[in-house]
């Protein structure tokens, strides 16, 4: 590449001359030395001192054979060893018809035969050669990730198919390789770090995939490609990488995902190949158990869904296509069990494909920050619903909404929320707010800054599917929070399993000790709700008393029907 | 020394300035540098010595030179002795050195 920026900025490039006999490096430097900057050395080991001192700033090397102290064979062997000097060309000067021949074999770039030609061919030869080394340096250059020594992804396409055209018989997969959560190793470890994490995938694939026939690319920031002869390669390809990456990385930051396309060289569109592969490896974001999946046509149709989705949110919003339900919660510590609030919850009722899981699109508008939109939504629904409650009912049933963690990065939340209860008529204490217990543990400052405000404004937060999030003990004790709504993982099987149950009393000791309220979700069975009442939870959710119910359902339990 | 005195002996100067790109005062300045007798008597040595191995590497490289500035009268019985030592031929050396002698000190005189 150096001299590529030589000739680009129009430097007279170096050329080395090495023989024993002065007259004959004389003449060559005569012939040279208008065009080139020439270097003399009168044996092999003179010259790679010269070498090394010179760094790889030599376009050419004109090489003696049959010289004192270190002959040219010698040296050549020395030359190829280092990998900074092993690409600088080299030409060898002979009288001998049998060495032209064992030189070239060995790997010399040419021979110029003693006596010397006239001036010209010498010329002529040497500039030849100079820029046939120079344009496959460029070449090289060109087409290899400097970072991890894999082909870029230009390259990588034309290899393909140059595969394609040699091994037609062969089968080919491609496989779209990540590292999960990247970014964090990068923000942890440093840059450097990432780039040393990258370099050693390169590595690995690059061995792999000159064992199994096949090539590999780095694409872009960590997404590896390979496009290799079809077997079945999850294991061993995951195996690999992984085995390399523990020596520089600890087990639980280390997460590979492999995105499958089978036979992908029948599809003879090369973009899809990449496109299918890649829609494959993304399939298993936030799946922890999976580390491989295959493209196949539900992968293709599960995309179409999600575009669907996304497309049709804001025609959703404004056609009120989405229903707020309203789960009731009882308070079961003064006797009878009674209504004391409901969470609001979010049905999608599409005009063309029915009633949409939220399983399925909340996570969905998660991941692209459009769940803010329909949060809004909700809380909207929800604030006006309790008013309309409380004035047609003269019953304050306070309801609880979601803020998912895109909404706390608004800044104008806090105001936000505040005018929806204003412009409702409601007052603070019945607009309950729900925030994960994971949310707190992302950005623990941020959250609790936030947190603080919406309480010192007269609003209660619950924290939501307590147990999932990994809180530390320690840690809970810093979290501003008014009730602790305890995941339904907790209580499917308080009923049978001992475990469980002791787990979930000492939460409630925890509760008891934060002085805050308790929220047992998912509550099915009498035999669950019967050992939550008497560990003292207060407050049950779940179809043991009724299931999320449409407004006008829930206005019968208000009537008292 | 002149190039006409060098022809006079038989020297192929034209072909030996052609190589030194044209350059008269360049190649003539190169000719007593082939002419030093060093690389001569340690042939004529290591030939008597019988150490023909040393001999053909120092025979060899004197051949080239010569053969570079076409100085063929010189050229001719150090070809000989060179081609005779790779090939291990039980040559009359000393004959050829006495022609190689005669030649370089023709030219030597020239000096």
């Amino acid at each position: 590449m150096s001299d590529f920026v030589r000739r680009r900025l129009n430097m007279k490039r170096k050329v080395l001359i090495v023989d024993d006999e002065e007259i004959n490096r004389l003449i060559l430097q005569n012939i040279l030395e208008p065009d080139y900057e020439v270097v003399l050395a009168s044996n092999g080991k003179e010259a790679l001192d010269v070498v090394k001192e010179e760094g790889n700033r030599f376009s050419l090397i004109l090489l003696d054979l049959l010289m004192p102290v270190m002959d040219g064979y010698e040296f050549f062997n020395n030359l190829k060893k280092d990998e900074k000097y092993s690409q600088i060309p080299v030409i060898v000067l002979t009288s001998e018809k049998e060495e032209e021949l064992k030189s070239l074999s060995i790997g010399v770039a040419d021979f110029i035969p003693k006596p010397y030609d006239v001036p010209e061919v010498i010329k002529a030869r040497i500039g030849r050669i100079i820029q046939l080394y120079e344009d496959h340096d460029i070449i090289t250059a060109t087409q290899f990730d400097t970072l991890t020594g894999l082909f870029n992804k230009e390259y990588f396409c034309e290899y393909a198919s140059m595969a394609d055209q040699y091994y037609p018989q062969d089968e080919k997969d491609m496989i779209a390789i990540n590292v999960n959560r990247f970014h964090v190793i990068n923000a942890i470890h440093g840059r450097d770090f990432g780039d040393e994490v990258l370099a050693v995938i390169g590595k690995v694939l690059k061995d792999y995939v000159n064992e199994n026939r096949g090539i590999a690319c780095h694409f872009d920031a960590d997404t590896f490609y390979v496009y290799v002869k079809s077997k079945d390669h999850a294991e061993g390809l995951h195996d690999a990488i992984c085995n390399s990456l523990k020596i520089i990385l600890e087990d639980s930051e280390l997460r590979i995902r492999l995105g499958i396309y089978k036979n992908a060289s029948a599809n003879p569109d090369f973009g899809r190949r990449i496109d299918y592969a890649l829609l494959a490896c993304n399939s298993l974001k936030g799946s922890f158990k999976e580390y491989a999946a295959y493209y196949d046509e539900d992968i293709i149709k599960n995309v179409h869904y999600k575009e669907m989705l996304i497309r049709d949110l804001d025609r959703a919003l404004s056609e009120r296509q989405f229903k707020v339900f309203f789960q009731p919660k009882y308070a079961i510590q003064k006797g009878e069990p009674e209504l004391s609030s409901a969470e609001a919850l979010i049905r999608w009722i599409h005009p063309e494909h029915g009633m949409i899981s939220p399983g399925v699109f909340i996570p969905l508008f998660e991941n692209n920050g459009l769940i803010s939109k329909v949060d809004h939504y909700v809380w909207k629904e929800a604030a006006e619903t309790v008013a309309k409650w409380k004035k047609e009912y003269g019953k304050s049933i306070p309801v609880s909404v979601n803020v998912s963690r895109v909404d706390m990065m608004n800044d104008g939340l806090v105001s936000d929320i505040k005018s929806i209860v204003e412009e409702a008529g409601i007052d603070r204490s019945e607009f309950l707010l729900e925030i994960t217990e994971s949310a707190y543990t992302d950005d623990k400052s941020q959250i609790i800054g936030l947190v603080n405000e919406l309480r010192s404004e007269g609003f209660k937060i619950e924290m939501d599917d307590f147990g999932t999030g990994y809180s530390s003990l320690n840690m809970l004790t810093d979290l501003p929070f008014d009730v602790l709504k305890l995941d339904m993982v907790f209580v499917r099987n308080i009923h049978t399993d001992d475990r469980a149950r002791k787990l979930v009393k000492f939460i409630m000791e925890i509760a008891n000790f934060l002085r805050v309220t308790t929220i047992a979700e998912g509550v099915e069975l009498k035999e669950q709700y019967e050992i939550l009442k008497e560990m003292g939870c207060d407050v049950i959710q779940g179809y043991y008393f009724s299931k999320p119910l449409p407004e006008e359902e829930f206005e019968k339990l208000l009537k008292g029907e | 020394m002149t190039i006409d005195e060098l022809n006079a002996l038989g020297a192929n100067t034209k072909e030996g300035l052609a190589r030194c790109a044209g350059k008269e005062a360049f190649y003539l300045q190169l000719i007593p540098k082939v002419l030093d007798a060093g690389k001569y008597t340690e042939l004529d040595n290591l030939l008597k010595e019988k150490k023909y191995d040393e001999a053909f590497e120092v025979a060899h490289s004197l051949k080239g030179v010569l053969a570079n500035l076409s100085l063929t009268p010189v050229f001719e019985p150090v070809s000989e002795i060179t081609e005779g030592l790779r090939t291990k031929k039980d040559l009359n050396y000393e004959d050829l050195l006495n022609k190689m002698w005669d030649a370089r000190n023709r030219f030597a005189e020239l000096l």
